[in-house]
């Protein structure tokens, strides 16, 4: 035991907000060694923020914290100071623009953090972040990082950030939700690469994340914690084997599976065509090369392909927001492209939205005008319908014992998110646009609102079109897929067929990138 | 709270912002009452020997012309309060309604309003009033201030509007095919419930510098209907050697506009 570095030891951490209430954290006890792993699975608002908040050193001023916290060789020291490590550690945020100061390039900002940390001047800071960049493999080119951090799209900004860590050569790495909001493909990649650089540089590793797939592909010891206790602590593989403690079992058992069986789904050549796209083109080739397909009502298509592949932008030229550079679009037997903003308005009065953002709705409105909205403009109901009408749908997402006078800016990320669901139930939509609907969601959170949007499916007669980077979520939801890279569409199909035999290597990456190891292939349980 | 920043404001931040309407509030008291309060009518002269001091029987001292400093003051307060609540109604409804409305017009349009109102917004406001003041007639000094005050309440407007346009919520709406009324009202209902005040109290002290200036030039109210600004005017001969004629009123000026200021949040950094 004697020869491995103490990176770092927590001792009986406490973190409280004032005014009583159950703790954040509540006597959380932690050692890590030097090239040693621990992944910190919870919820949100399980506490894991309150770790991170207060080993970073920015916790907040009316934090009550108790506990000793002991880095490296130094001695135990209360955890309320702010903490100087004799190690170094370095930090990884969520790849977001809020990480970063809105109106300097990327590039420039990490170098800084760099600098700063080495204590060297920018020139060689620069140099050691470039030099970090090429090792890392299948990283962006540096110069593709100077841009201001609105501009970046989040794969490369997590690049960045991945190799500002590795820059710092550092003894200890706190990632915080490092890697969220990514599509899983990326994320197996960036985690792949977080491991290999772990190995070659020897530091420990804390990672926080509500996500099942860090604490399945990094290995190492995992740590879930539940309302600020520690439920469990051991082994990755021993944890996933199910050998373990009822909440984590129930937490591993809710992995979405891919499922090789025949979908018993709906048929997907039912109804008359609600949409049909002929030759729409995303980028103006000028050859006639475009997409064309059709969704007959209550069929349901998904979209598959990793950020900024063009899925989007599909989207957007189908429902006439966009105009595609070439291609028409037939919506419920009308013809978008020649019609009025104001005719193609009252034509998407039928068409609903839930997607992963989550500034997608007013955060000025309440709860229930929020769901109320797309009754009151479109149908002139009586109060009382419309409130029957709220309620049932409510009721079917699980926010129905919430204040409905509550802002929608006050309600966290899960609540919004099903919040969209119920604005969507009400408006009885012909097609339902359900974009990224699990971005950002802890692993918990996801499974509810998978359940919520199957839920929604097999009761509306709405046709989807899922948009995902995830092929457990477009096999929930849909039953054809097409798959896209670059702004092309590389394959299309059954998603069973597809996921028997891929064809192209880009779909086979995206289906492995969904399969995790070490876990028994069962279908999913419904 | 404004609808933008949804950070709860910093403690001090509010504790200003509850100094500067409760001053708003004693004020306006002090304005009902002002008949009462006051120990001798408006304009009424030789109630004491001439430009004495300060004293118990008077207060603030007396005039040039032998009139209570201390009663003056409150009714010149109660006129320039009058004055500039009319002129910040002005204000609010023409900057106010007319950029929330700009910010939907179609595209074209909104910007060229928000450009032409951006040049007015630049000129000092003391100009414009002036200007309107000279092309109108000064008995029009109220409407005359608050169109000079408009510019800068329709450019705020103008801007959070806008800004709710394009943001990603009135697109997602837009794609649902909720209609631009709609949101138009939806803006329109939030703007007002959470920035009325804010922008009422800021109009009020602007409004208030811009109608006392023009006072003490000559171009605003006229006497018998003495404000805060022509008092301090008429007292300015005497001003070397018989402070408190002149004082008392700029004081009771002062601490109008910094509390309409405070009420308002000393929000300079959030200009467009």
């Amino acid at each position: 035991m004697s020869d491995v570095r103490r990176i770092l030891e927590i001792a009986e951490l406490t973190v409280a907000k004032p005014g009583g209430g159950a703790p954040e954290l509540d006597r959380f006890s932690l050692t890590l060694d030097a090239g040693e792993s621990v992944v910190v699975l919870g919820e949100t608002g399980s506490g894991k923020e309150a770790l991170v908040r207060v080993l970073g050193g920015f916790a907040d001023r009316t934090d009550q914290i108790a506990g000793t916290i002991r880095f490296g060789d130094g001695e135990a020291r209360p955890a309320a100071k702010r903490p100087r490590a004799p190690i170094r550690i370095a930090y990884l945020p969520k790849p977001s623009p809020r990480s970063f100061v809105p109106h300097v390039g990327v590039l420039g900002q990490l170098t800084r953090v760099v600098a700063r940390k080495l204590g060297s001047p920018l020139a060689s800071a620069g140099e050691e972040l470039r030099l970090a960049l090429e090792r890392l493999e299948g990283a962006p080119a540096p110069a593709l990082l100077n841009v201001k951090p609105r501009l970046l799209d989040p794969v490369c900004m997590a690049w960045g950030l991945l190799a500002c860590a590795c820059a710092q050569t550092p003894d200890l790495v706190l990632a915080d939700h490092a890697l969220a909001d990514l599509g899983p493909k990326a994320v197996r990649t960036l985690l792949a690469v977080l491991a290999a650089e772990q190995k070659r540089l020897g530091f420990a590793l804390l990672y926080a994340t509500g996500g099942l797939q860090p604490a399945a592909r990094l290995g190492g010891r995992v740590v879930v914690i539940r309302r600020g206790r520690i439920v469990e602590e051991g082994d990755a593989a021993r944890l996933a084997s199910g050998h373990a403690h009822g909440y984590t079992q129930t937490l591993y058992k809710a992995i979405p599976r891919l499922s090789l069986a025949e979908s018993k789904g709906r048929a997907a050549a039912r109804g008359q065509p609600l949409l049909q796209v002929f030759g729409l083109d995303l980028v103006a080739t000028g050859r006639r090369e475009g997409i064309t397909f059709e969704l007959r009502r209550g069929a349901s298509l998904a979209l598959v392909g990793e950020e900024g592949s063009g899925r989007r932008e599909l989207v957007r030229a189908v429902l006439g927001l966009a105009r595609a550079p070439a291609g028409r679009v037939v919506f419920d037997a009308v013809d978008l492209n020649i019609l009025s903003q104001a005719m193609a308005s009252r034509l998407r009065r039928r068409v609903a939205f839930i997607t992963g953002a989550d500034d997608a709705l007013d955060p000025r409105m309440t709860l229930w005008d929020t769901v109320d909205e797309p009754l009151r403009a479109h149908l002139k109901l009586p109060r009382d319908l419309v409130a029957g009408y709220r309620e049932a749908a409510l009721k079917r997402v699980g926010l129905a014992s919430h204040d409905g006078r509550r802002t929608v800016a006050s309600l966290g990320a899960f609540d919004k998110r099903r919040l969209q669901v119920a604005r969507a139930i009400v408006a009885a939509p012909l097609l339902a646009v359900v974009d990224e609907p699990l971005r950002g969601l802890d692993a918990f959170a996801q499974t509810i609102m998978r359940e919520v949007l199957t839920d929604f499916r097999a009761q509306q007669d709405s046709a989807f079109l899922v948009v995902t980077s995830d092929f457990t979520v477009a096999q929930a939801l849909a039953d054809e897929a097409m798959v896209f890279k670059d702004k092309k569409l590389v394959e299309r199909g059954l998603i069973v067929d597809i996921l028997r035999s891929p064809k192209d290597p880009h779909t086979s990456g995206l289906i492995e990138a969904v399969t995790l190891p070490g876990l028994s292939q069962n279908p999913p349980p419904v | 709270m404004s609808a933008i920043d949804t950070a709860p404001a910093p403690v001090l931040r509010s504790f200003l912002r509850l100094v500067g309407w409760s001053g708003l509030g004693l004020i306006a008291v002090a304005v009902t009452l002002s008949d009462f309060l006051a120990p001798a009518p408006a304009g009424a002269s030789g109630l004491g020997p001439l430009l004495a001091a300060p004293s118990t029987l008077h207060p603030f001292g007396t005039d040039l012309l032998g009139r209570d400093v201390l009663s003056e003051t409150l009714h010149g307060l109660s006129v320039t309060v009058g004055r500039a609540l009319l002129a910040s109604a002005v204000a609010i409804a023409v900057g106010g309604l007319f950029g929330a409305v700009a910010a939907r017009l179609p595209r074209a349009a909104g910007a060229t309003l928000r450009a032409a109102m951006g040049v007015f917004a630049a000129i000092p406001a003391l100009l414009l009033a002036l200007l309107a003041i000279g092309l109108t007639a000064r008995l029009y000094a109220p409407l005359a201030a608050g169109l000079a005050a408009a510019p800068l309440a329709f450019v705020r407007t103008h801007d959070r509007v806008a800004a709710q346009r394009r943001s990603a919520h009135a697109e997602y709406a837009r794609a649902m095919g909720i209609a631009a009324a709609t949101l138009l009202r939806r803006d329109l209902i939030y703007e007002f419930r959470d920035t009325f005040a804010t922008v009422a109290a800021r109009a009020l002290a602007a409004v208030t510098i811009i109608l006392s200036t023009v006072s003490f030039l000559g171009f605003g109210a006229t006497p018998p209907a003495r404000d805060l600004g022509l008092m301090i005017a008429a007292a300015k001969t005497s001003y070397l050697y018989a402070w408190w004629a002149a004082a008392f009123p700029a004081l009771a000026l002062v601490v109008l506009i910094l509390c309409a200021r405070l009420a308002a949040g000393l929000e300079e950094g959030e200009r467009p």
